[in-house]
């Protein structure tokens, strides 16, 4: 393999001497990043990200309304959906706006709400029985974001009920069948504390819980953030496609100029060379991710707790591109082709994935269909970071997501890359 | 003596995009033997790079096999390439480096590092007269410089055997002394064996101590230079130059059937096989036993006729004479 190492030394060494892909690689890159995080931070205000918490009423009673505007008091910065969804689409529900179970569990799923709350039917004729109630809370728990909400749903049930209402917590994937914990244990250790965090709640000035819950800043997002935040890993994730595709251009230029084929008769294998060829782009394409974050550094970017999730997501991104540009490659013969085929992969793939805007503010069969470009499952890598506090466990997904496509894409350029 | 090159039965089709087949070169078998220069002289197309694109191991052939020292090209590329240098048709070169960044990119790649390399590539800039050139682009160098860088890659790892891929190609008839001059050399400075092709007979007559004639994807003629004249006999060729006069076959064969000795006469039409050659001349050629003889009774053909002939040229037998011989075309330089 040193030989594949020295291809891509000497690779790289060509690149960097045409300075105009310089120009390429850092100034227009942080150039758009600034201008597309302006123009994002401008779309998202100034005023604190709501958090968005499904309540799905099943009871429509006096109490159960009652228990829906105490957790709007408890905290103000929850976005309840569907009622605070008006002309802005809050919720981002789109022209339906009722809400059912089914729906709001589908967008707990998709992360497109951080809990659902949940009140069952008899919610006020068993409250005021005096039997039990559950008012079942489900969450992603790869969310952070719960905790406040999960607190206001306690809050409320504590004040409501005092002992009666009991919280039936589901602290797990929201997308398992079970709507509170199985293990009978830990279900009752955590109704435990549900009740007395209910009783402390409800002996102590409601205020206090309003206090408890702004002091979680890392729920706030600014605008600063919400622009930048967006732009980095967008912009980004283009440039590193404008970048790696092109491999598409080069790779032609290089069998024009028979230096792919002088490397062929001399001692080094195929396998050797187009391993040198891909380490190339890769390189690349990290290169450009590190200028734009560190231009997102400088632009004050807080990339999340987990750095190792970061570089995850961004190698495993990397790599899916790269793959792709070299399957493509085997498709093209001539220069021209290349340019256009790589101008249109990068300007369609990257706003279809959500690099120009977040995919949460376009219609849902466009958030489905973006999920075929590699950018989408990125931007849920890196905005689960930057966003929503989220860690290793959170972008696994779009990870291997990201690198099974580039398995595929890889094996295709293996078997049909041209040396000739 | 000692076989360095043996190609046997050696074929390559090509499929072109709408489906039709080229066959590029059309079963060869061919033995160099170490230390000689062998040329592969043919006209355009004739198959020259594809035969040399096979038996170094880039193009699969789609049957037959070749073996250099011994290994097959097929079954044991690495070893077989280790033995061998290649300088392509094309130059191969990366345009925005220098010529010592890319000798030395290249010695890596032949295996060499640290001063083995260093050495190496001190000796070939030596070799090839660019030492003082060595750190600037060959995007800037002359046709002739870049030939010679390209050659000299070939040599880096001081190989055996080197293919020679129309080195000559595009350069100024200074350049192309050098480089011959440098084929030469490898010859007998260092007993190279080189496969050398062309498609102009002086380098191959005068470089040579073997030629295989191609045409068409096949080897149509190999021996000494002195063996191919043989085949022609005693004939020299007369060149009659008569611009873009029109020549009717009805002249061509009076002038087989009339003139004493002579056993051949075609038309060679003003731009023909296109390029950039300079024949903006139609030519008559005919070969003629003692052709100087010949000539007054070729000029009263040509004037009855109506054909005004501009010059005339006389040529000994050469291997271009053998070409025409062979194929009835002219090789065209
Ligand atoms: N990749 C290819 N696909 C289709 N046809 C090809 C390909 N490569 C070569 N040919 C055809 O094969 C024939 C032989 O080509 P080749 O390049 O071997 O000739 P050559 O003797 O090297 O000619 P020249 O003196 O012009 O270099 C030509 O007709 C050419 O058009
Ligand atoms: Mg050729």
């Amino acid at each position: 393999m040193r030989k594949a190492l020295d291809i891509a030394l000497n690779d790289l060494r060509v690149f960097f001497k045409d300075r105009g892909n310089l120009v390429g690689l850092i100034v227009v890159p942080i150039v758009m990043t600034i201008v597309v995080g302006i123009g994002n931070g401008a779309l998202a205000g100034d005023a604190p990200q709501r958090v968005r918490v499904d309540v799905v009423d099943a009871d429509g009673t006096a109490l159960s309304a009652g228990f829906i505007e105490g957790l709007r008091a408890a905290n103000r910065t929850l976005a309840l959906c569907p009622f605070d969804s008006g002309e802005d689409d809050l919720c981002g529900l789109g022209d339906d706006r009722t809400l059912t179970l089914a729906r709001a569990l589908e967008r707990l799923v998709a992360a497109n709400t951080t809990a659902v709350v949940e009140i069952p039917a008899g919610f006020e004729a068993k409250l005021q029985a005096g039997e039990p109630v559950n008012v079942i809370y489900h969450a992603n728990d790869a969310l952070s974001a719960q905790n406040i909400a999960l607190q206001a749903v306690q809050a409320v049930a504590g004040r409501m009920g005092g002992a009666q209402v009991a919280s039936a917590l589901a602290g797990r994937l929201a997308d398992s069948d079970g709507l509170a914990l199985t293990d009978p244990a830990a279900r009752a250790a955590f109704q435990q504390s549900a009740y007395e965090r209910a009783a402390e709640l409800w002996s102590a000035d409601p205020a206090a819980v309003a206090y408890r819950l702004s002091a979680q800043p890392e729920t706030r997002i600014t605008s600063r953030q919400a622009g930048f935040g967006q732009s980095v890993p967008g912009m980004g994730s283009m440039f590193v496609m404008f970048t790696v595709f092109g491999a598409l251009y080069v790779l032609i230029r290089e069998r024009a100029n028979w230096t792919i084929q002088r490397l062929v008769m001399m001692p080094v294998s195929r396998g050797q060379i187009l391993a040198g060829k891909i380490l190339t782009w890769f390189t690349l394409g990290v290169i450009q991710f590190l200028v734009v974050f560190a231009a997102g550094l400088a632009l004050g970017v807080n990339f999340g707790k987990d750095l190792l999730a970061l570089a995850v997501v961004m190698l495993a991104f990397t790599l899916c591109v790269t793959a792709l540009a070299f399957a493509v490659s085997t498709l093209l013969k001539t220069e021209i082709q290349a340019n256009s085929i790589s101008l249109l992969l990068a300007l369609t793939l990257a706003p279809l994935g959500g690099a120009w805007w977040p995919l949460d503010i376009v219609p849902p069969f466009m958030q489905t269909l973006g999920r075929i470009s590699p950018v989408a499952w990125a931007m849920d890598g890196f905005r689960s970071l930057l966003f929503e506090g989220g860690n290793l466990g959170t972008v696994l997904l779009p990870s291997a997501v990201l690198l099974a496509a580039a398995g595929v894409f890889f094996a295709l350029a293996v078997r049909r890359f041209r040396y000739d | 003596m000692q076989t360095m090159v043996e190609v046997r039965g050696l074929a390559k089709t090509f499929r072109r995009a709408d489906g039709t087949a080229v066959q590029a070169v059309k079963g060869i078998d061919l033995d160099i033997f170490k230390g000689e220069v062998f040329s592969l002289l043919g006209p355009n197309g004739a198959g020259k790079t594809t035969t040399i694109s096979m038996i170094s191991g880039l193009l699969t052939p789609t049957v037959g096999d070749a073996t250099i020292g011994g290994h097959s090209i097929t079954r044991q590329p690495t070893q077989a390439k280790r033995l061998l240098g290649v300088v392509p048709q094309e130059i191969a070169l990366y345009p925005t480096l220098t010529a010592r960044q890319n000798l030395e990119f290249f010695g890596r790649m032949y295996g060499l590092s640290g001063k083995a390399l260093a050495t190496s590539v001190d000796e070939v800039l030596e070799f090839i007269d660019l030492r003082d050139r060595q750190k600037d682009r060959v995007e800037t160098f002359s046709g002739g410089m870049k030939r010679r860088v390209n050659i000299g890659v070939g040599l880096l790892h001081k190989p055996q055997l080197v293919y020679m891929d129309e080195p000559t190609v595009g350069v100024d008839p200074q350049s192309r002394r050098r480089i011959l001059d440098t084929v030469m050399r490898l010859k007998e400075e260092r007993g190279m064996t080189v496969l050398y092709t062309t498609h102009l007979m002086e380098e191959a007559q005068e470089l040579s101590n073997r030629v295989g004639i191609i045409d068409h994807g096949q080897i149509i003629a190999m021996g000494t230079v002195g063996d191919l004249i043989q085949k022609v006999g005693e004939e020299d060729r007369l060149f009659l130059k008569v611009g873009d006069q029109a020549v009717s076959d009805e002249v061509l064969r009076r002038i087989q059937e009339r003139v004493p000795g002579v056993t051949r006469a075609v038309y060679d039409p003003p731009g023909a096989e296109g390029e950039d050659r300079s024949n903006t001349s139609g030519v008559i050629i005919v070969s003629a036993k003692r052709g100087r003889r010949a000539l007054p009774q070729l000029i009263q053909i040509a004037m009855e006729a109506g054909i005004e002939i501009q010059s005339v040229e006389v040529r000994e037998p050469d291997l271009e004479a053998v070409f025409l011989h062979l194929t009835g075309r002219a090789l065209r330089d």
